[in-house]
């Protein structure tokens, strides 16, 4: 256990060295999308089920600080390593690929949440201001699993892009062209119901849809997938992406770049 | 018991560019004795950064067997990694943590969950240990040196693995590496090295291997090397104040010298003799 505890000791070290970049840029993101878009545009947003947006806003923004920072919490771990030689240590010291995997999604999970929790604070805040209460938990049971399952999901994720990676170009590529247009098309910003129904099919078909819908559950009590069904496709995704990592890590060279 | 066995070992690369296989090493065999310091010589390119990747499971070797104090490397790799520090030929680049942390980490990495008397010691026999609390980034290239010694040796290995340790060093933090590295050597550890400053390894190294383009040319002791493939020099300086220069197998002895060349004792001012040198057996043999 001391070999997996130092690697995530050295995970979270690792991010909080750099802070202003890795937690404070994206709670400023965070801040300003709720601004504009929450309190501003928000106001005349009408959504089918009832809900003010604010409130409809608050968790998606949080699920995008956790997605997003659990995958560049790894990635940027691995591709400075890459640099550095750090991975080179890792892979001469006598640790298997699982602890590797699950220090870093644990790594993923405790930025991503760090910066998820923070920006539900702030827009607790805001929520407070426009409509004159607090934005509580409903279930805080699934709001701990989907912060876990989602923030390891995309932990494991980035572990994969970022070991195969030979180039910076690849590894911002699968950012650019697939997580950003899977978390704008999943959720964040706006309710399916209000798509076109082709639209909405295409929805179906995205994962994050179900994590930004279950994730959404556990805050308002409601949202535009089952429970179930969003805890099902959270597990097989933690399952699929920890065998894609592992898979990463036997095949992946571990050379500097 | 051996520290390291290399048997038959073969690594084939795939070029893409050229669209062809490299056979980066081609049957390579050697062993290394407990508490032995081993020389690994060869010109660059050779095989001997990918001959301790293999060891350090970096790579894969293609076919053959490494067995480090009797393990196999490829089927028990935790068991043989706790046994083996190695000091990679790149410079730590580490950019986040100071010297303390980073040997704190490589402590971890080995199951050491508070090591600080042995961080400590290294640090102070590396000479590291007013630098604890700086960045790597602020430690000159022979400090970065030292550390990556230090953090080779953190978990005390009983293999030590230096892949051309002092390239790029000033001649005084040479010195004092290799005195470290006979320190090491009187603590019974085995060490394997690559260098490329042959007089050192002549003096350190009990045994060497050459290797060139992947394959072993040699594998014995320095002075077996030198007597087969260097010629010592025979200086005789006449009493007609005239020189003489004979290269001749460092085997022959000066009189036999004398007798094969059919000169006459008497006619001899002064005799100089040059011994041959690991260098030179080295360079006749990589041109071969």
């Amino acid at each position: 256990m001391i070999i997996f505890f130092t690697l995530v000791k050295k995970e979270i070290k690792r991010f909080f060295k750099v802070v202003i970049q890795t937690v404070v840029s994206p709670i400023i993101s965070s801040f300003l999308y709720l601004l504009v878009f929450g309190v501003s545009l928000g106001a005349s947003v009408k959504l089918n089920s009832g809900i003010n947006y604010l409130s409809f806003l608050i968790p998606g923004l949080m699920v995008m600080g956790l997605i997003n920072n659990a995958f560049q919490n790894s990635s940027s771990s691995v591709v400075t390593s890459k640099f550095s030689g750090d991975l080179e240590d890792v892979r001469v010291a006598p640790i298997p690929n699982s602890y590797i995997i699950w220090a870093m999604g644990f790594g993923g999970v405790f930025r991503g949440s760090l910066v998820a929790i923070i920006t539900g604070i702030v827009g607790s805040i805001f929520h407070y201001m426009q409509l004159g209460e607090l934005l509580w938990v409903v279930h805080p049971f699934w709001l701990a699993f989907f912060f876990i399952s989602g923030g390891l999901i995309f932990a494991f994720i980035g572990i994969f892009i970022a070991v195969l990676a030979k180039t910076f170009d690849q590894l911002s590529a699968f950012s650019t062209f697939i997580l950003l247009p899977l978390t704008y098309l999943g959720g964040v910003f706006i309710s399916i119901q209000n798509l076109h129904p082709i639209w909405q099919t295409v929805s179906h078909l995205n994962p994050l849809f179900y994590l930004i819908n279950g994730f959404r559950y556990s805050m308002l009590g409601q949202s535009d997938v089952e429970l179930n069904l969003a805890v099902i496709v959270s597990l097989i995704g933690v399952v699929v992406t920890f065998g894609m990592a592992q898979f990463a890590l036997k095949k992946g060279s571990f050379s500097r770049w | 018991m051996k520290a390291l066995q290399v048997i038959d070992v073969r690594k084939t690369y795939a070029d893409k560019v050229a669209g062809k296989s490299v056979e980066a090493l081609k049957g390579v065999s050697f062993e290394i004795k407990k508490g032995e310091i081993f020389g690994l010589l060869g010109p660059n390119g050779a095989g001997k950064t990918t001959l301790i990747a293999s060891i350090t499971t970096l790579e894969k070797p293609t076919s053959g067997e490494l067995l480090v104090f009797g393990d196999s490397v490829m089927k028990t790799p935790l068991k043989t990694k706790m046994n083996v520090g190695v000091v990679h030929q790149e410079v730590i680049n580490t950019g986040f943590f100071s010297v303390d942390e980073i040997l704190d980490f490589q402590s971890g990495y080995y199951g050491i969950y508070k090591n600080k008397e042995r961080c400590d010691y290294l640090m102070e026999k590396l000479s590291l240990y007013e630098h604890r609390n700086k960045k790597v980034k602020q430690l000159s290239g022979g400090m970065k040196r030292r550390l990556m010694i230090a953090k080779a040796l953190v978990h005390t290995p009983k293999l030590l693995l230096l892949d051309e340790p002092t390239a790029g060093v000033d001649v005084g933090l040479r010195e004092s590496l290799w005195k470290f590295v006979h320190e090491l050597k009187n603590e019974g550890m085995s060490i394997l090295l690559t260098t490329h400053y042959l007089e050192e390894a002549e003096q350190m190294c009990d045994g060497v291997a050459i290797i060139n383009k992947g394959q072993l040319l040699f594998n014995g002791t320095p002075k077996n090397m030198i007597s087969e493939y260097s010629q010592k020099k025979l200086i005789l300086i006449m009493k007609s104040g005239e020189t003489k220069e004979y290269l001749e197998s460092t085997q022959l002895g000066i009189a036999e010298l004398l007798v094969k060349y059919n000169i006459d004792i008497a006619e001899i001012h002064d005799i100089k003799i040059e011994e041959g040198r690991l260098e030179d057996a080295f360079s006749k043999m990589v041109s071969l």
